[in-house]
């Protein structure tokens, strides 16, 4: 019995599936080479034929329904359009008001910056003009503090040796002579003032060209010592250094840079000297940025 | 599918072409739109079948390609295979499967999308794959959030019918 080939019968077709699976790949191929037929004579002929015109006649069918459609839509868009333009305008006050503070602060810098144009037009003024020293260069540096007090004389700028400045070095501003390099650092350096106890410059008076030392004279102010009686020094003349005489002691300060004016002169029977007081060209309270001459020939 | 049937499959995505070219088209979120239409058909081929819905994707992409007056038979290429393929998908391996309408739409948005991006390649349009791709995600995400309630409605039109029928080629042996 077991060995006995058994007749299987055939399998069952399935008519009906099967029939139903055929039709459902005729439908889609149908479909697909059609939607290719109509792509194909579109993109063929896009602006007339038959075809097009079909398609703008259903367009004008169609048109009503998407007016329609966006009338239906209208409100919803305007409460879309204006809580989006709530929050958008939310951000962009927001951003306004973050460039407002920028535009600010740019303008308060811009400001600052204007404040010291004069002094810097003055300072290069100075040092591309006719008065500017030979054998000298400008290291030009902002101060970075100022005296502190009635005792303190000095200011600090912001470069050093590293930017060749050294002790001893006349510093300028647009107005004038301001003092001299007392201290050095690699990146920054002291600079006593003019009205410092310990400062002295020769100087003339460069109308007539009468000697003296400018220094610390009473009450705080310049004085142009040295200066015997019987020379005339009258309000108003400008003193400058006196520069080098003898190559054998030369002097600190180059020849000819502006110091200040007289402001008053006075004579006394028992003095032996004029009592010249001198008012600074350079403002030595609030000067932003000053020059460092720097020799360009090494000094024995 | 009865003949009431395939009218409220017609209407239902008449409205939603009408609705897509007229509304959705111009919300631009992350920069993807949202596909209202890709969606119905979705639903109308997982309720109906293959053959609902590659007939469904024809006549729903003739609808779209006729109102933006564009290359006509574009659209109703990509969402007739569409149909077919999500329907065949409903029909076999997605029955009565929860999730089935959730992943058919997240994968045929992709499928949709790279296939419209290679037809319009094809016939050397304007094809930005790069922003095809950036938008995928976000497109993908905007049509699940619509995928519940379309496909609620759509169960609501139309009676759900008996699964056996449709599966035509799928066969228990035993």
């Amino acid at each position: 019995m077991l060995a006995s080939s058994v007749q299987r019968s055939k399998p069952t077709p399935y008519p009906s599936k099967a029939r139903s699976a055929l039709i459902r790949r005729t439908v889609v191929v149908v479909l697909v080479l059609v939607a290719l037929t109509l792509v194909t004579i579109s993109f063929r002929s896009p602006t007339a034929g038959a075809l097009h015109d079909v398609q703008g006649a259903g367009s004008t069918a169609l048109r009503p329904f998407q007016i329609a459609a966006t009338r239906v839509a209208q409100p919803f868009r305007d409460a879309y359009d204006y809580v989006d333009g709530l929050a958008s305008a939310k951000a962009e006050n927001k951003r306004l008001k973050l460039q407002n503070e920028e535009l600010r602060r740019d303008t308060l810098i811009a400001a600052a910056k204007l404040a010291k144009y004069p002094d810097l037009e003055k300072l290069l003024h100075f040092e591309q003009g006719p008065t500017f020293p030979n054998d000298y260069r400008a290291v030009n540096v902002g101060v970075t503090s100022y005296p502190g007090g009635p005792f303190q004389h000095t200011l600090t700028i912001s470069a050093g040796s590293s930017s060749g400045i050294r002790r001893n070095s006349p510093v300028v501003s647009g107005g004038g002579l301001v003092g001299i390099v007392s201290n050095v650092f690699p990146d920054t350096a002291i600079v006593m003032l003019l009205t410092d106890s310990q400062s002295f410059v020769a100087a003339r008076d460069l109308r007539n060209g009468v000697r003296g030392i400018v220094q610390l004279g009473a009450g705080g102010t310049l004085a142009l010592s040295q200066v015997p009686k019987q020379f005339s020094v009258k309000e108003g003349d400008e003193i400058v250094t006196d520069g080098t005489h003898s190559a054998r002691y030369p002097d600190l300060y180059p020849y000819g840079i502006p110091i200040g004016r007289v402001s008053s002169v006075g004579v006394t029977d028992t003095a032996i000297f004029l009592q010249v007081q001198v008012q600074p060209l350079a403002n030595l309270g609030s000067v932003d940025a000053v020059a460092v001459l720097v020799p360009t020939k090494q000094r024995r | 599918m009865t003949l009431l049937d395939g009218v409220k499959a017609a209407v239902l995505l008449f409205v939603a072409a009408v609705a897509q070219v007229s509304i959705f088209s111009q919300l631009h979120v992350f920069g993807a739109v949202p596909d209202l239409l890709l969606v119905s058909l979705v639903a109308l081929a997982l309720l109906r079948g293959s053959v609902a819905g590659a007939v469904g994707g024809f006549f729903a992409g003739l609808v779209v390609d006729t109102a933006n007056l564009g290359t006509l038979g574009l659209t109703s290429l990509v969402l007739t295979l569409a149909g077919y393929w999500i329907g065949r998908y409903g029909e076999t391996t997605g029955r009565d499967r929860a999730h089935a309408p959730f992943l058919s739409v997240a994968v045929v948005t992709v499928l949709y999308e790279l296939g419209l991006l290679v037809v319009h390649f094809v016939l050397g349009e304007s094809a930005p794959a790069g922003a095809v791709v950036r938008s995928l995600v976000p497109a993908i995400v905007l049509n699940l959030i619509l995928t519940a309630p379309l496909y609620a409605l759509a169960r609501r039109l139309l009676r759900v019918v008996d699964r056996d029928a449709l599966t035509a080629e799928v066969q228990l042996l035993g």
